[in-house]
């Protein structure tokens, strides 16, 4: 006679930068009202249908993996969400940005719009992970008040169904990446953008 | 299709949980000291309290874990004198003054323990790093020895005592003659009998003691000069270090919130991970998944209504999810 197993998992969350921000803002800033669930970790080229010890083995190696401890950098993280959809579902949601690596110009802003594939999105989430290259806006507006908060930010996230980025005057060409994520589907796309070196700098 | 799940506050939050949390006051968690070492020049030429390690002087790793000292009402043992005639900056009075503000009621310019009539001018006086103490030193859980001998071992009579004074500094307890070696503090003489050798302040992780007891049960040589420099504190410090036994534990007052996540079997069946899905038409790696699609979850994420990810927490190891399975997940925030 063996015993059920009645252990529940139970896991310590820590804080992500964004999260210590907002609870240093106070005046209930800090409000939690949803959870969503990841496997950034995953290699799903692991799941072996032909384990000689059959299906209960398939994903053994996936898991016996140790896993990494978590970052507190938002961005590193949640990357790669689980998604509800129908058990019918043969195809996963993607994203189409109509563009690949671009090099951006310093005087030309880059217009970026996304549609979904197999799925639906309302809006998207625009990350951009160095603000160093270029200013983002959902709407192509970039008011003084959008710059100088994207001056003292290391990454920027707009939401919409498009985004518009103006590259910055830089000395040396500089490259960051852009993630678009579906809002709704969680498909990401995520692309590599280079601002080349202002042509006005001669040295 | 959704990739977030509102919690139900009514069954999925438990807030504020409050939980006290104890652990060894020394580095690393250490739950007592048997070495105690100083810096070799600290408190040589003057001031009058000493920063006591925990290893030797040339060990990066080592760390301040207290403060002990001498500290007198009339500033003796510190060059200085009243009438301001001699350079000096009467270090021992300004600590004792310091002390009787902090811990003393308005208007009680002086110490004075329990069964004995008269104040005590001069005391000695242990000070727990805050990095160590954190929030409080855990009464009745620590025991300092003095003299090489160990014949003075000293405690709190918090076990003994169901109403502490509370004063301007918090809860104070009578510093005893004792030991909590056997598990349980044994009390070898009771403030009733025989008077408290010094008071111990927990929320502050203060012990203060009685100079003219400590020189007579410690051996401590308290030479008092009036403008002179007597390196008191470090007649202190030998007997501690003669000791070699300072056990203590502090305390920590956790308030944590619970998100129970709830997966049901019908959600959080697919991913986004890039190796889920082949080529750009979105079609699975594994054709098993069709029809049985299997993800694992590595990692739960808080987020509040506008999509920003507020906390995070990771499963030691990957929990397999499908539409046979569901998984509760309990994750547990600190504050």
């Amino acid at each position: 006679m063996g015993f059920l197993d009645n252990t529940s998992i139970t896991v310590d969350a820590i804080l992500t930068k964004k999260g210590r921000e907002l609870l240093a803002r106070g005046e209930n800033a800090f409000q939690i009202t949803k959870f969503a669930l990841a496997d950034d970790e995953v290699d799903y080229n692991l799941w072996d249908t032909a384990h000689p010890n059959g299906s209960s083995y398939y994903g053994a190696v996936i898991e016996n993996m140790p896993v990494l401890e978590a970052f507190t950098d938002e961005t590193q993280v949640m990357r790669y969400k689980l998604i509800t959809l129908n058990k019918t579902t043969t195809q996963m949601p993607t994203l189409n940005i109509g563009i690949g690596d671009t090099t951006m110009n310093f005087d030309t802003n880059t217009v970026i719009t996304a549609n979904t594939t197999n799925g639906s999105d309302t809006s998207f989430s625009f990350t951009l992970s160095d603000t160093d290259i270029a200013y983002i806006s959902a709407d192509g507006n970039f008011s003084a008040a959008t710059i100088a908060t994207q001056q003292t930010q290391k990454t920027a996230t707009v939401t919409g169904t498009q985004a518009t980025l103006q590259p910055r005057s830089l000395r040396v060409a500089k490259s960051a990446k852009l993630t678009v994520e579906g809002n709704n589907t969680g498909a990401i796309s995520v692309i590599t953008l280079t601002t080349a070196k202002d042509p006005s700098f001669t040295t | 299709m959704a990739q977030y799940t509102e919690f139900d506050r009514e069954t999925d939050v438990v807030e504020n949980q409050r939980v006290i949390v104890s652990s060894g006051i020394f580095s690393a968690g250490a739950g007592s000291l048997t070495a105690f070492y100083t810096s070799s020049l600290q408190g040589n030429q003057s001031a009058s309290f000493v920063n006591v390690y925990d290893k030797a002087e040339g060990d990066a790793t080592r760390e301040v874990q207290f403060a002990c000292g001498f500290a007198s009402f009339g500033g003796s043992g510190s060059l200085g004198n009243t009438t301001k005639t001699a350079t000096g900056n009467r270090e021992t009075a300004a600590l004792y003054r310091q002390f009787a503000n902090v811990l003393l009621p308005p208007g009680t310019d002086k110490f004075t323990f329990t069964n004995f009539a008269s104040a005590s001018e001069d005391i000695f006086f242990v000070v727990m790093n805050r990095a160590r103490q954190r929030e409080k030193m855990d009464p009745g859980n620590w025991e300092l020895a003095l003299t090489a001998t160990k014949n003075v071992r000293l405690i709190d009579d918090s076990g003994a005592t169901t109403t502490p004074t509370v004063n301007q500094a918090g809860r104070v307890f009578n510093v005893v003659s004792g030991s909590i070696a056997s598990g349980t503090a044994a009390t070898f003489r009771t403030a009733a009998n025989g008077g408290a050798l010094g008071n111990f302040y927990p929320d502050l992780g203060i012990i203060i003691l009685d100079a003219a007891h400590m020189e007579g049960s410690a051996s401590i040589t308290t030479t008092r000069s009036t403008n002179g420099f007597d390196n008191t504190q470090r007649e202190f410090f030998k007997q501690i270090a003669g000791g070699a036994y300072f056990a203590a534990r502090r305390e920590e007052e956790v308030t944590s919130t619970m998100y129970f996540c709830r997966a049901n079997n019908k959600e959080f069946n697919f991913s986004n991970n890039p190796t889920f899905t082949t080529g750009s038409a979105g079609q699975f790696t594994q054709a098993t998944f069709e029809g049985d699609p299997k993800t694992y979850i590595t990692q739960i994420g808080l987020y509040n209504e506008t999509d920003e990810l507020l906390a995070i927490a990771k499963l030691s190891q990957p929990v397999l999810k499908s539409f046979s399975r569901e998984a509760v997940i309990k994750v547990k925030l600190d504050f």
